[in-house]
């Protein structure tokens, strides 16, 4: 397997109990990189963010957006750091297109 | 698991907000007090604006951040409700509520005066840095909006982006408009 994929999702809890689809996935390559869910878009203006355990942070980017630049059009990927094990907060924005609203997703990652 | 792989577990999530299940302004009855604005940092404002100096005015809070699309697109709506009924007793207040942590750039004054004038937004703005006002009125979605009465009460709320004389903006138009007559 090239590239090991689990994930991870913007509901957790909720798809746990069989809730809404998730938001998001993401996918461990390296890079890591960001899947949205049909319909979901990604805020490309403000760049979705791995807060490490350290203090770092990185930030997801893709060359694509859409031409208003408000949203990715090509999954945002970011290189990992790839030596010990590594805790973080995922942080992106999220702009379901039927709802019209931006919203904050949160999670806890570690690897 | 190969060494050229990196496996995320996710630990805890949590999202900010649930699944919207209305977009449309909803009407809340008759009204409840209006929480007191407590922002220190103002601009399009010679001082910090508070709500008990503004009876007798029609409120609409505007809540939003400029990284926002659907908060941007919508701001042209709100411009013109503004150039409409200001003279007539509206008064329309950002409030403008960072998502990310600052190192995102959204706590900055300096980027949000310069999105201010790239929208050209008259009306005065918050900088609720500290979700304060968000927290108080229970704000969960950009952009999200309260409208007040006269008398200090949210009559009406809602969210979700809109755009010039589509039918949330009429919607909102009408529900102004019934404000400033009573």
């Amino acid at each position: 397997m090239t590239k090991f994929v689990l994930l991870v999702l913007a509901t957790l809890a909720v798809a746990a109990c069989h809730g809404p689809p998730p938001l998001v996935a993401l996918e461990a390559g390296p890079p890591l990189r960001l899947v949205a869910a049909p319909g979901v878009r990604i805020n490309a203006r403000l760049k979705p963010a791995l807060e490490l355990d350290d203090g770092t942070v990185l930030r997801f980017d893709s060359p694509r957006v859409t031409s208003d630049s408000a949203y990715f059009a090509a999954a945002p990927t970011v290189a990992a750091p790839l030596s010990g094990r590594r805790l973080g907060t995922l942080r992106l924005s999220v702009c379901p297109s039927g709802q019209r609203i931006c919203r904050l997703v949160e999670m806890a990652v570690a690897w | 698991m190969r060494n050229s792989s990196i496996g995320v577990l996710l630990l805890a999530g949590v999202v900010a907000g649930t699944t919207a299940a209305l977009r449309s302004a909803v009407p809340s009855g008759g009204g409840t007090p209006a929480p007191e604005l407590t922002n220190t940092s103002w601009l399009n404002a010679d001082r910090p604006l508070r709500l008990s100096e503004l009876r007798g005015r029609v409120v609409l809070l505007n809540f939003w951040v400029f990284t926002c699309g659907n908060c941007t697109r919508t701001v042209p709506s709100l411009v013109a409700y503004d150039r409409w009924y200001r003279e007539r007793g509206l008064t329309i207040i950002g409030i403008h509520t960072p998502e990310f942590p600052p190192y995102a750039g959204e706590h900055d004054k300096g980027n949000l005066a310069r999105a201010l004038a790239r929208q050209g937004i008259a009306y005065p703005n918050a900088q609720d840095n500290d979700r304060r006002t968000w927290d108080a009125y229970g704000i969960r979605y950009w952009p999200s909006f309260v409208l007040i009465d006269k008398r200090g009460m949210i009559r009406y709320t809602g969210y979700g982006e809109f755009h010039l004389d589509d039918a949330d903006f009429r919607t909102w138009d009408q529900r102004i408009r019934q404000l400033l007559t009573e």
